[in-house]
């Protein structure tokens, strides 16, 4: 009775003050989401989209991304439970008659997401997801035939797990293979069989694409459609990607055979030159994305746009008039779905905002290179040689883009980008004859090269002591990772820092280098 | 190996040595003299210093020390010149006025030369010469001064004081001087955390 009348006598106003909260916060069902921080952002605006990219070095054909109102009338993608996916020689028995027993499970329900590391979980979850199931690159045949596995050099974990796809189960019965996730370039099976996600991946994804052509018969026709579509780009000085066409099937597969693992000719980019994997591990730092800085990294939403937009959006971008599906600007917005893998739904905001947080989380491992006499003479050395001007600690990258041979900086750039505007000689095919061309490649970071590799942008060199060796410049050399599958030799020419450093000089570098 | 500032505290003195021997050289009259033009001949012989400005086309280039990370970086400027109008016994008629070529600069380092002559720091093709022009000067001790110079770097004027010597050996005078900058007060390059703020320059004539 006392506390009744304690409280009959509190003022108006108190209580007014303990229902503010509830009239603030509303009680919907999204009452649990608004204690967390998080504010999603809306990323796929016309006017975001306008200037978030860089211009293709020939500007006239820069991408031109689909409308706000297309993207946002686009469904959102279900993310079902997945399985992993076994070598045949190491699946559990019953296995695959047990997968197809399984009911379909939806995963992910951002209103129970609450704190940063539910998003984070969340988010790794949805990294590992494949957003596509028509096999866009394999198919289940080809996973469950060991030659696939011969053929492409496929790493697999100790437990014969292939962690670069996934069983996606959509119903009971209903198991399909998982292509396309972030997972998937963005994976490497270490050399002692754990795995490290968000590094430079090593999944060898154009060799298994080879094996897939060859091994379904696909003909010269279809080869040729896909490897267009992939990385058409007519506009391009030379047309490569147009002479790779036409010289006929054999020769296309073996330009895929040629991508080592470690690169991976993703669309829009290439077989001719193709780029390393990127290692996302601190990513969070970098200013720009890709190899070639296509996407400017200023903040979550930018991060945000580069995955909405680089799991096969880009698919539906026009470059001029130019679009690689063939389509047309009245078919595209229509109103009629596209069925090309990742065109036709979309990740929520939700979803990609938990996407970036679980790769912005990403850390590196313990690194095994502890810091020795001969490391500390490395680092000396580094910052000698003016390593520190382009590789600038603590990041090891100053961040900065720098303009390929042939390029011409247009003068409107040098306000609107970071431009370090020297060429350091590298090939410029990648950035001057692709659609993800920009005329620049970033300066990478070295932090982590001691889990890394291939090296260079092209992934065309497989060690580190490859890079400061002389002999890379010269044109009877053989690359020791990515060499184009129709020369025998070819010099590694660019970034010829260190070359002449004498042995025990360059055994410091390394050993410094290796403990990033 | 980390030499930093020490380096740059006893670097005066160093070159202190070396300003003494290139001297000696030139009393012999030795090749790089034989080289000075007839006008400077004429002006160091017949002229008292004091009364007429010398254009001198110095031997030694300037030099400037920064730290980039941990180490001093030495770098040169080869191309420059002076006019020196310059007597300690009227101040206040004196005048140094010289001028530099960005794109001389050498640290060693092509790559880096080439960058410190892009548009992030000299930006050569706008700004192809510093400049330094004397305001005032006052002693400051035996055969030192000081100047207040107005120190022109790309587009950004900034006033500088500048403490040198003025020794007299035989019929010449060496002018040495030493002074430190903010890059970042004349736009050259961005803060970092690696790369020293301060870039500490020597002349001497």
């Amino acid at each position: 009775m006392k506390i009744q009348e304690w409280v009959s006598k509190l003022p108006l106003w108190l209580y007014a003050c303990l229902v503010l909260p509830l009239l603030a916060f509303g009680l919907s069902k999204q009452t649990a989401f608004y204690f967390s921080v998080f504010e999603i952002p809306r990323i796929w605006t016309d006017q975001a989209m306008k200037d978030w990219e860089l211009p293709n070095s020939n500007p006239e054909f820069s991408a031109q991304p689909v409308s706000e109102e297309f993207y946002y009338n686009l469904p959102e993608r279900v993310i079902f439970k997945t399985y992993p996916v076994y070598h045949p020689d190491h699946e559990p028995e019953g296995y695959w008659e047990w997968l197809h027993e399984q009911e379909a499970e939806i995963v992910f329900d951002e209103s129970k997401l609450v704190t940063e590391r539910d998003w984070v979980k969340a988010g790794e979850l949805l990294f590992d997801y494949p957003i596509d199931t028509l096999g866009a690159v394999i198919n289940t045949q080809h996973v469950r035939n060991s030659d696939f596995y011969t053929a492409s050099g496929m790493p697999l974990t100790p437990e014969g797990v292939m962690p670069f796809a996934q069983w996606v189960v959509a119903g009971k019965g209903k198991v399909y293979l998982g292509n396309l996730s972030c997972a998937m370039c963005h994976t490497r099976v270490m050399e002692d069989g754990s795995l490290l996600k968000g590094a430079q991946g090593n999944w060898p994804g154009d060799k298994a694409f080879a094996f897939a052509i060859e091994s379904d018969g696909i003909s010269e026709r279809g080869v040729q459609g896909i490897t267009n579509i992939l990385f058409g780009s007519p506009f391009a000085e030379g047309d490569p990607h147009g002479k790779l066409l036409d010289s006929g099937r054999q020769s296309i597969t073996e330009a895929y055979r040629a991508v080592p693992e470690g690169a991976f000719g993703r669309q829009g980019t290439s077989i001719l030159y193709p780029p390393q994997a990127p290692n996302l591990i601190g990513v969070k730092d970098r200013k720009y994305l890709d190899h070639g800085g296509l996407g400017q990294h200023r903040n979550i939403e930018d991060m945000m746009r580069y995955i909405a937009m680089n799991q096969a959006l880009d698919f539906l971008n026009f470059y001029g008039e130019y679009n690689s599906l063939g389509l047309t600007k009245e078919r595209l917005y229509n109103g009629q779905p596209i069925f090309f893998p990742g065109t036709h739904d979309r990740h929520s905001e939700a979803q990609l905002y938990a996407i970036a947080k679980y790769v912005y989380s990403l850390t590196p491992p313990e690194n095994p290179n502890k810091p020795s006499g001969l490391s500390e003479r490395g680092r000396i050395i580094f910052a000698e040689q003016g390593c520190v001007t382009c590789h600038t600690p603590p990041l090891f990258t100053n961040n900065k883009l720098r303009p390929a041979d042939g390029f011409e900086i247009p003068e409107e750039h040098y306000d609107k980008f970071d431009i370090f505007d020297i060429s350091i000689g590298t090939d410029n095919g990648y950035t001057m004859k692709t659609r993800r061309g920009t005329g620049y490649y970033k300066v990478p970071s070295l932090l982590g090269l001691w889990y890394r590799g291939p090296f260079l942008h092209d992934a065309s060199l497989a060690k580190l002591e490859d890079l400061f060796d002389p002999a890379r410049l010269r044109d009877d050399y053989v690359p020791t990772a990515f060499k184009p599958h129709d020369v025998k030799t070819k010099a590694v020419k660019g970034h010829e820092f260190g070359v002449e450093l004498n042995d025990m000089d360059r055994k410091a570098l390394i050993a410094y280098l290796l403990t990033l | 190996m980390d030499i930093g500032y020490l380096d740059i505290v006893v670097a005066p003195l160093r070159s202190l040595r070396i300003f003494l021997c290139a001297r000696c050289e030139n009393l012999t009259l030795g090749k790089q003299k034989i080289q000075m033009s007839i006008s400077f001949f004429l002006v160091v012989f017949f002229v008292p210093i004091s009364l007429l400005a010398q254009t001198i086309k110095p031997e030694n280039p300037i030099q400037f020390k920064i730290k980039n990370a941990g180490i001093t970086v030495d770098g040169t400027i080869p191309g420059w010149m002076v006019e020196v109008d310059f007597d300690p016994k009227k101040l206040d008629q004196s005048s140094i006025r010289g001028s530099a070529n960005s794109a001389s600069i050498q640290t060693g380092i092509q790559l880096r030369d080439k960058h410190l002559q892009g548009r992030e720091y000299f930006h050569i093709q706008k700004y192809p010469e510093i400049h330094l022009q004397s305001k005032s000067f006052k002693a400051n001790g035996k055969n030192a001064f000081i100047g207040i110079f107005e120190l022109q770097v790309r587009d950004v004027k900034k006033e500088v004081q500048i403490p040198f010597t003025v020794i007299q050996i035989g019929k010449q005078r060496n002018y040495k001087g030493e002074f430190v900058i903010d890059r970042l007060d004349f736009g050259m390059g961005e803060k970092s955390l690696v790369l020293s703020d301060e870039v500490r320059v020597y002349s001497e004539f």
